[in-house]
């Protein structure tokens, strides 16, 4: 009898003790979708021989020459030549194309002028460059490099002085 | 004495008569009565409920326990849906982010708090990994907050961190959807 009495409190005891012990949860599940895309991104950056740009580090960026001339002082980073009735100023401009969740192993990139310029003569890295279609400045561009693809106006002598030359030049990068 | 006996008698029926008319009169409007005993245990509880934040995308199933979040497309440049943000892009990875409501709400508790965990139902998918307020989640169970108050909806972050390799190197599958479960519990303080 004292035996089974003992049993009985033991077996109460852990009742209460498991009761307090019991923790009140709740639980629930959030499912989470994505769709990974691969992606490029084309930005460009001051070259340290060139003019430093406005905006550098993005895709949208101003390359400003100041003031130019066919013979008086130049600007640092300006790089100018002469013909017997042009000069031509240049900077250098480095553009730099990531890639991110893709195998593409180089892209391929275009420039085209944003409006027509039927006076100065433009070129980006050594190619003209026009208004009319996009001109390839590379079909082998290496991802996540900085490239310097100069940039470059040719003024004919018989511009009036004090006139402003401005332009925009739209780049296109394609992963190959 | 015989006498007294019969007089007896007589008033003893005559109370006979008296209740039997009474019990018939009073028989016009019956009545019936009774009692019930209801018992009831009040169990306590806590339940929680995943619901949509003004900021971040819309659930699927939202004020349920069991609701789904979907960045749509991303990636490192392109553009993301509504409700789905950027917040770092690095050379090795970059993090979108949306933002969802916890709410759990109690009853019969003296408890004014409760702790939230989370674990991945399965592994990670390659290349990508969760975190829900900056704790990175993995199958064994994280802890996100240990202070939560009840029915209240609490933002939390749901960032999805994905690495920039290319797939095959590392990087996760690409132009597919990629699900994952994310399980969630909260436990009374």
């Amino acid at each position: 009898m004292k035996k089974v009495t003992l049993l009985t409190i033991f077996a109460a005891l852990m009742m209460i003790s498991s009761a307090a012990v019991a923790q009140t949860t709740a639980s629930g599940t959030l499912s989470v979708t994505a769709t990974v895309n691969g992606s490029i991104q084309l930005v460009f950056n001051s070259d340290a021989a060139g003019v430093a740009l406005t905006g550098g580090g993005t895709n949208t960026a101003t390359l400003a020459f100041g003031n130019v001339s066919a013979f008086g002082a130049i600007g640092a980073g300006i790089v100018r030549s002469t013909t017997a009735n042009t000069f031509t100023v240049s900077s250098a401009v480095d553009v730099q194309v990531s890639k991110t969740n893709s195998a593409s192993a180089n892209y391929t990139l275009n420039a085209q002028l944003g409006t027509a310029d039927a006076v100065n003569t433009w070129s980006v890295g050594g190619v003209a460059v026009t208004s009319a279609a996009q001109s390839t400045l590379t079909a082998t561009g290496a991802y996540a490099a900085n490239t310097n693809f100069p940039v470059a106006i040719t003024v004919p002598f018989t511009t009036a002085s004090g006139t402003s030359i401005s332009n925009t030049i739209n780049y296109v990068a394609t992963a190959n | 004495m015989l006498s007294k006996h019969k007089s007896i008698r007589n008033l003893a029926l005559m109370a006979l008569l008296c209740m039997a008319f009474s019990g018939a009169a009073n028989a016009q409007n019956p009545t019936a009565s009774g009692v019930i005993n209801a018992n009831l245990v009040n169990k306590n509880g806590i339940s929680i409920q995943f619901d949509t934040n003004s900021s971040g995308v819309t659930l699927g199933a939202a004020g349920t326990s069991a609701a789904t979040a979907n960045f749509g497309a991303v990636s490192a440049f392109g553009p993301l849906s509504g409700g789905v943000t950027r917040p770092s892009v690095t050379a090795a990875n970059y993090t979108v982010r949306t933002i969802f409501d916890v709410q759990v709400v109690q009853g019969g508790l003296a408890s004014l708090t409760y702790t939230l965990t989370a674990n991945l139902a399965a592994a990670a998918p390659i290349g990508l990994s969760y975190k829900v307020d900056a704790v990175t989640l993995s199958t064994a169970s994280q802890t996100i907050q240990t202070n939560g108050g009840y029915n209240t909806d609490i933002a939390h972050n749901l960032d999805l961190v994905v690495s920039t390799a290319a797939p095959g190197a590392g990087g996760p599958a690409v132009g597919t959807p990629i699900t994952t479960v994310i399980n969630f519990t909260a436990t009374a303080n």
